[in-house]
């Protein structure tokens, strides 16, 4: 509940800014219907963000916090999650939450660690941002606190370019990808480079716990979460977002086309304890990446059958997919429930696996 | 400063005061179609309902569920040719559920236990009577609906035993009858007056019933076999297949003989031959102008015989003739010694009909020293002459029963009576149907609506969220240990059954898995056990939601629809 002052202050902020006012801001709030109160998991990003219809990084920004929360605080660097969740006056967040530049999510989290670290609380710091802002941007700051080895979780919503910027390809963008710096033409198919390894890059640090994680797999993505909480020193999670702008697909196959990436091999889901692979998930069996790059407009051009190119970078995203089931061992050796066909079996009452 | 829990609650100042719920052009509803076992169900039963409370392990309640459209769930378990298997979409995926053994195993569970029929109105002071013909499958459902609506009941059996084909003509070894009696006897425990011995025309007449009752129902069966003969010839000794198998049934005889052939496609015909061969024929042959299950023969021409039943009759060595008819009698004097039999299709004709064609060159003759026709039989006149206006069976007028609605006011039909009906589970249907029927009658409504819900296809389900899983196998007794009383197949036990139930996909229905209150990026899915009422545990908060969709494609069940906002 807010005080009255703090209210009274809301109020000339709203009549500021030509919002509607309240009816008065020393009358009690009005309730919110209990069912929304009493969820049965917490609440770290609240209704009423702008993000768009269909959003990866918001679903993905929720998993996280929800399992995280509520004892946490987060950093957060520029982008679209930074945008959509705080139009100034209001938030989303509903843990500590502060955004400084784009570049130094990762080193403002650092001071808020040894803060909280001097006050001798256990509170945990998340730094958050995208692929931008973290593959790119924020990177020597990444890897300065990973270095430092302060006691952060760094998560990268990874939607594979600037997306609050106008869809600009970034270090994470992947090969072939239309974006409006990187379109396709009598010149390019798309990108013509190949997606940074970024999470070898942060196992290389020899950091006690890295993984990928994708939006499809819930389960999955709160496993991760609760292990990189457990963990003392810093983490880091790379979690693959669809964005039905960016990308060119109906926001209602979000969850479809992230599945994809992973059961096609594009998107590896793997983890990394001091710089080795530990673990990953196995593909039943691995789907053609056609059937990925089909339902999205940014690969477009890479169907257009008069056009020679299209079928070489076809082949050539499939022959990185083969190369991701190679060496990571994705190729599971049959039906296994923690595969990604078995992963997110439901029964009635919820997910089969409850990790 | 505020203390966060575990649901901490973020207030004005928040996003929370920004209504996203603007931005829709489509919203989510929860559309519960209709499960294509629920479909498929001859009696009306809806599948999917009763193993959702299953899968819950509410097993009491599963029944409550189940017997709510079907009082006999032990005998149907055992009795039915399950279309509702057929029909299950888990049987695109891997194998359908077994819900017949499922229902059984329920039948089963409420007879060990003793329980009681639920929701059982006590009797209406001022309302009519009811008067019940038959005390068969069709008769017991309209009685039991009937009583359970309020209304005293009085049921006309003209033999000594109430149950009709289900006593008189369904082998032991597919319906054991202290099952049958354990059925009946919870179902007469409700209060419902059985007059044995009355047959209809000859104790009591039809116009004494209407005179005295509310409504009548008449679940009389086709007691009369009908006409057979091979152009003209009929052997001496002919025996008719609904007769010897009653016959077989009540004291266990049956005409010897060395080589038999039966005549006719459905049960009767299957559990004659099977009985023959355990009585020592040598040689058993159908003869069906139906064909078997399989790529070669249109849905519409299956032999219409329980597929277990089919299974278990050729693994006990008899000899079945698809698509083939008797097109001559071979006889010595009057007795018959063999058949000539000709290959035979029903081929779309003329006028769209289809008509069977018999085709040249493809007589064949077998010796036999029987020929058994089980062809079917029609209403005994005796009782209804005036009903009938010259036909085999008393056709109603609509899916309700009425009868005769031109003539007469509060008569109803249902079952073999019907003439297009040949399972027990239809008849309980029509039974339940009339009754709802007859309900309205008395009261002076307008008949009840029909559930023209949209059935769910499997191209609906997101089938990326269920598991492949082996369909649960039941005991049989093997070929050579079967006897003429012991049932042949065995039930699931608890843990079986469980199991069994948690492969249901819950096509059309919230299977409470999750998804859609997972996967909301706006967190606009709520989860609730007790404000959703529209048999969901979840509800849209329309305050919020963008109307992405994301919902309804990760919905494992089809239940979810997206709907162009206004």
């Amino acid at each position: 509940m807010l005080e009255i002052k703090d209210a009274q202050r809301l109020a000339e902020l709203r009549r500021k800014h030509g919002r509607e006012a309240q009816a008065d801001p020393a009358a009690p709030v009005e309730e919110r219907p209990d069912v929304r109160r009493r969820q049965p998991r917490f609440c770290g990003l609240e209704s009423g963000h702008r993000a768009c219809q269909g959003c990866g990084e918001a679903l993905g920004a929720r998993l996280v916090t929800e399992t995280a929360g509520p004892d946490v605080m987060i950093a957060n660097a520029t982008g679209c999650l930074e945008v959509f969740s705080t139009p100034w006056p209001e938030s989303a967040w509903r843990v500590p939450w502060i955004h400084s530049l784009f570049e130094n999510a990762a080193a403002v989290a650092s001071g808020m660690e040894a803060a909280m670290k001097s006050q001798g609380k256990r509170t945990k710091v998340i730094a958050q941002g995208g692929d931008g802002g973290t593959f790119d941007i924020g990177f020597q700051a990444l890897s300065g606190m990973l270095e430092r080895y302060h006691n952060v979780l760094y998560v990268c919503y990874d939607n594979e370019a600037y997306m609050n910027t106008g869809i600009q390809r970034s270090g994470s963008t992947p090969h072939a990808a239309s974006t409006t710096t990187s379109p396709s033409g009598s010149e390019r198919m798309g990108k013509r480079h190949l997606k940074k390894n970024l999470l070898a890059i942060i196992a290389a640090h020899h950091v006690p716990y890295a993984a990928s994680a994708s939006v499809a797999y819930p389960v999955d993505i709160r496993r991760k979460v609760r292990r990189a909480m457990d963990v003392e020193g810093p983490t880091f999670l790379l979690i693959h977002s669809p964005c039905p702008l960016g990308w060119g697909h109906d926001g209602a196959k979000s969850i479809e086309i992230a599945r994809l990436a992973v059961q096609t091999g594009l998107f590896p889901l793997v983890e990394f304890e001091r710089g080795e692979v530990v673990s990953v998930m196995p593909i039943r069996e691995p789907k053609p990446v056609a059937e990925y790059l089909k339902n999205q407009n940014r690969f477009r051009h890479l169907f257009n059958d008069s056009d020679p190119r299209a079928l070489e970078e076809r082949e050539h995203l499939q022959a990185l997919a083969d190369y991701n089931i190679d060496i990571y061992g994705l190729r599971g050796d049959g039906p296994d429930v923690m595969d990604t066909d078995g992963v997110d079996t439901v029964r009635r009452g919820g997910p089969v696996q409850v990790m | 400063m505020a203390i966060l829990t575990r649901s901490a609650f973020a207030e004005p100042g928040t996003s929370l005061d920004f209504k996203t719920g603007s931005w829709r052009t489509l919203k989510p509803i929860h559309n519960h179609r209709k499960a294509p076992c629920h479909d498929a169900c001859p009696a009306g039963e809806d599948q999917q309902a009763w193993l959702a409370k299953l899968q819950e392990n509410r097993v009491q309640e599963s029944w409550e569920t189940l017997t709510d459209i079907n009082p006999l769930p032990a005998v149907t378990g055992r009795v039915c040719p399950h279309p509702c298997e057929t029909a299950c979409n888990r049987g695109q995926f891997d194998k359908s559920i077994a819900i017949h053994s499922l229902e059984r195993f329920l039948g089963d569970e409420a007879i060990k236990n003793g329980w009681e029929y639920p929701n059982v109105d006590p009797l209406l002071p001022d309302a009519p009577p009811m008067a019940v013909v038959g005390a068969g499958p069709a008769g017991l459902s309209a009685a039991y609906h009937l009583r359970r609506r309020g209304y005293s009941v009085t049921m006309f059996e003209s033999l000594t035993e109430p149950g009709g084909l289900l006593r008189a003509a369904i082998p032991m070894t597919r319906l054991p009858r202290d099952v049958l009696d354990a059925e009946l006897d919870r179902l007469f425990a409700l209060g419902v007056d059985l007059r044995l011995r009355h047959r209809l025309g000859r104790d009591v007449s039809l116009d004494e019933l209407r005179a005295q009752y509310g409504a009548v129902f008449l679940g009389i069966g086709c007691q009369k076999s009908r006409e057979w003969s091979v152009g003209g010839a009929v052997p001496a000794d002919l025996h008719e297949g609904l007769h010897l198998l009653k016959g077989w049934v009540d004291h266990l005889s049956m005409p010897e003989a060395e080589r038999v052939v039966i005549h006719g496609g459905g049960n009767t015909a299957v559990d004659l031959c099977r009985i023959m061969k355990r009585k020592g024929a040598k040689e058993v042959h159908l003869i069906t102008a139906s064909g078997l299950p399989g790529p070669d023969t249109a849905p519409d021409d299956v032999i219409n015989v329980v597929p277990r039943e089919l299974e278990e009759a050729l693994e006990e060595g008899v000899i079945i003739h698809p698509h083939a008819t008797i097109q001559r009698l071979i006889m010595r004097g009057s007795k018959v010694v063999g058949v000539e039999m000709v290959s035979l299709r029903k081929l779309p004709g003329s006028g769209g009909r289809k008509a069977r064609v018999s085709f040249e060159g493809t007589e064949r003759v077998l010796n036999t020293d029987m020929v058994v026709p089980c062809i079917g039989e029609v209403v005994d006149p005796e009782g209804v002459t005036d009903l009938l206006h010259g036909r085999s069976y008393l056709r109603p007028d609509d899916e309700w029963g009425r009868l005769d609605t031109a003539n007469h006011e509060g008569l109803f039909v249902g079952g073999d009576a019907r003439g297009d009906r040949g399972t027990v589970s239809a008849a309980i249907g029509d039974g339940r149907k009339a009754a709802k029927a007859m309900d309205a009658y008395v009261r002076g409504l307008s008949g009840p609506e029909s559930d023209d819900r949209e059935v769910i296809s499997f191209s609906q389900l997101n089938l990326n969220y269920f598991e492949h899983a082996d369909r649960a196998k039941v005991t049989k007794v093997p070929p050579e240990l079967r006897t003429d009383d012991t049932e042949i197949e065995g039930g699931l036990t608890g843990p079986l059954a469980y199991a069994e139930a948690a492969r249901c996909f819950s096509c059309g229905n919230c299977l409470a898995c999750d998804n859609c209150w997972t996967f909301c990026p706006d967190s606009a899915v709520i989860k609730t056990a007790e404000k959703a009422n529209d048999g969901s545990y979840y509800l849209f908060d329309m305050d919020y939601c963008k109307g992405c969709g994301i919902c309804a494609s990760e919905c494992p069940c089809g239940f979810i629809d997206m709907i162009p906002e206004r």
